[in-house]
């Protein structure tokens, strides 16, 4: 638990640092807040517009008093308002909109990916120098030089123009469908995004399973698991795998704040309605609010999902459960 | 005496080994081809990919065997041209990553306390970090621009590299050859910048071959999203301007979309052969 209380200590430390980047990014690059905000019409602004609007936004004060504004504005959950909707919404509404799309996406392909990456990995580990292990390398190593967003592009014209299977974007078809019909056309439009994000996925679970796997396989206590007369199956998925679920997820976890960010690209391919596009769309009409809050909600997310993993670890390794 | 023939030197190096030799020469193959396109673009480019020659949104034919984008600019040429903005960001990213990651992980694994601490903690950070949307806010405040994107990404690439030699660091550090230096008076430094690199030195240049090979492929990302320099050509920008105009709406993904995608994947591809076989070869695993 101590050990627990540290790591805790390092994510609220990495969460406050992302919200610093946050706060001085804009404030740090060259040229006036103001000119980001107002954009094209920064010139035909005049003195008094300018200082007005200085004043509207807390400019005006010293960094550290608004570093302080800015920070209470967090507590109560307010990240500002989103320049792109002129009826005015709150970049806390449009991320709460968003965010279930990119969980779908991101939740089922992960899950996905770990589970064929990993399978495959141990495979591969099994069968060291065949031409199976070979075969599936050479694969992986093709699939991890493959630009992501280039395999949506290509699936696009194939089952969505071509073939007319299925739909070429957006997250469901409008009007929307009611009942068991919605289900059905959800499940439509993500499955091209859950394909090439599965496929993006993969090779990192493969290596990290083939690696742990590699190392486990020539211990001790599987060469005596064998000399017991286990039988191979056996040996492999109780004695090798159990074991290599620990590093696994670590390294994985390493790994998953690159991975996450990706989405943002496939999203923005198809058109989906997750936090990924919304953020491609703000790069375009320059809604730094919306930018912001797009990345401190990644961010949030991964440190989440590390805390959720080191509290799982127990559950994986029985010599950590007697500290506990 | 016992002559060697073919077999018997082939049985003596290990399978893995062999295999690490031959996609090796079928990178380095592909990337001098690479090479030859980023040096010589004029030589093998029919046209000046910055000038319009014909209509715009031509199939390929016998005057452009790509046919032309959306502005009558030649798109074999465009690909051709493009070669050089992607490899030459991919090797400053490299080189400026790796320089600093041996930097962070001579300085961390040799003098270690709280410079150890306070670099990992660092590095840790980065390696967290949502890295595409905070790449995206970075880039967007900096403005579009190649030599943007080259900060950004060196900005994140260092943190990989900084890790693996810190471990090699020590690894080595209690060698008793750094002893022996330190007993004869060598300072720190003297020891990380000789000693000490020199035993990283082929781990480091692996990384240069690898992270070369993801900053293309994060590059394309970038310029793909409209990031990169409008005007410059690269294989990212190519994309973005496929799709915004369409191209796969119509058949014009086949000669547009399909070739420059192939080129990223070739170029990346041969990166990482390269990468893998001279990590087997000079790295062994510690």
């Amino acid at each position: 638990m101590k050990n627990f209380s540290r790591r805790a200590l390092e994510f609220a430390l990495t969460f406050f640092l992302a919200i610093s980047i946050n706060f001085f990014l804009p404030r740090l690059v060259p040229g006036d807040p103001i000119k980001l905000i107002a954009g094209d019409a920064a010139p035909q602004l005049g003195k008094e517009r300018i200082a007005a609007l200085r004043a509207q936004y807390g400019l005006d004060k010293p960094l550290s008093e608004q570093f302080m504004i800015y920070l209470k504005q967090l507590a109560h959950g307010d990240l500002g308002m989103s320049y792109r909707y002129s009826g005015g919404k709150t970049v806390v509404e449009v991320l709460s909109e968003n965010f279930r799309w990119t969980l779908l996406l991101v939740g089922v392909s992960m899950l996905f990916a770990l589970l064929i990456g990993s399978a495959l990995g141990i495979w591969s580990a099994t069968r060291r120098g065949d031409p199976i292990d070979f075969g599936l390398l050479s694969g992986v190593y093709i699939l991890r030089a493959i630009p992501p967003f280039w395999l949506a592009m290509l699936l696009i014209p194939i089952f969505a123009i071509q073939f007319h299977y299925l739909p070429a974007g957006d997250s469901y078809s409008i009007p929307r469908l009611e009942g068991w019909e919605n289900v059905k056309d959800v499940a439509r439009h993500a499955l091209m995004p859950i394909l090439v994000l599965t496929l993006a996925y993969l090779p990192t679970a493969f290596v990290i399973m083939r690696a742990a796997m590699f190392g486990i396989m020539e211990s001790n206590y599987i060469r005596t698991a064998r000399a017991k007369g286990v039988p191979n199956r056996w040996v492999v998925l109780k004695h090798g795998l159990r074991n290599a679920l620990l590093p696994v997820l670590t390294s994985f976890m390493v790994d998953f704040g690159q991975l996450l960010g990706g989405v943002t690209v496939i999203e923005a391919v198809f058109n989906y309605r997750g936090i990924g596009n919304m953020m491609f769309e703000a790069v375009k009409s320059r809604d730094y609010p919306l930018l912001q809050g797009g990345f401190l909600l990644f961010t949030t997310t991964i440190l989440l999902l590390n805390i959720i993993t080191e509290l799982m670890y127990p559950l994986l390794d029985p010599r950590l459960r007697r500290t506990a | 005496m016992s002559v060697h023939t073919l077999a018997d030197l082939n049985q003596r190096i290990p399978p893995s080994r062999r295999l690490a030799r031959f996609s090796g020469w079928i990178g380095a193959f592909v990337l001098i081809l690479m090479l030859a396109f980023a040096f010589f673009p004029t030589v093998i480019a029919p046209y000046d990919s910055t000038k319009t020659v014909a209509l715009p949104l031509q199939k390929p034919g016998r005057e452009n065997i790509l046919g032309t984008n959306d502005l009558g600019q030649d798109l074999f040429s465009e690909l051709i041209a493009g070669t050089r903005a992607s490899l030459l960001t991919g090797v400053i990213v490299s080189l400026i990553a790796v320089f600093i990651g041996a930097i962070v992980g001579l300085a961390s694994g040799y003098l270690g306390g709280w410079v150890d601490s306070l670099l990992m903690r660092l590095t840790d950070l980065i390696l967290v970090l949502p890295f595409l949307p905070l790449v995206i806010l970075i880039s967007v405040y900096l403005g579009p621009s190649q030599r943007n994107i080259i900060i950004v990404l060196s900005v994140f690439f260092w943190a990989g590299p900084a890790r693996l030699i810190r471990a090699r660091v020590l690894s080595t550090r209690l060698d008793t050859y750094i002893e022996a230096a330190r007993a004869l008076g060598a300072n720190p430094l003297e020891i990380m910048a000789g000693h000490l690199w020199s035993s990283v030195r082929p781990l480091a240049f692996v990384q240069v071959v690898l992270v070369a090979s993801a900053s293309i492929l994060a590059e394309s990302s970038l310029s793909f999203l409209g990031l990169g320099d409008p005007s410059g050509k690269s294989w990212g920008t190519m994309l973005y301007f496929a799709r915004a105009s369409g191209a796969f709406l119509s058949d014009a993904w086949k000669w547009w979309v399909v070739p420059t995608g192939l080129m990223i994947t070739l170029t990346v591809l041969s990166l990482g052969l390269i990468g893998y076989s001279l990590e087997q070869r000079m790295v062994s695993p510690t």
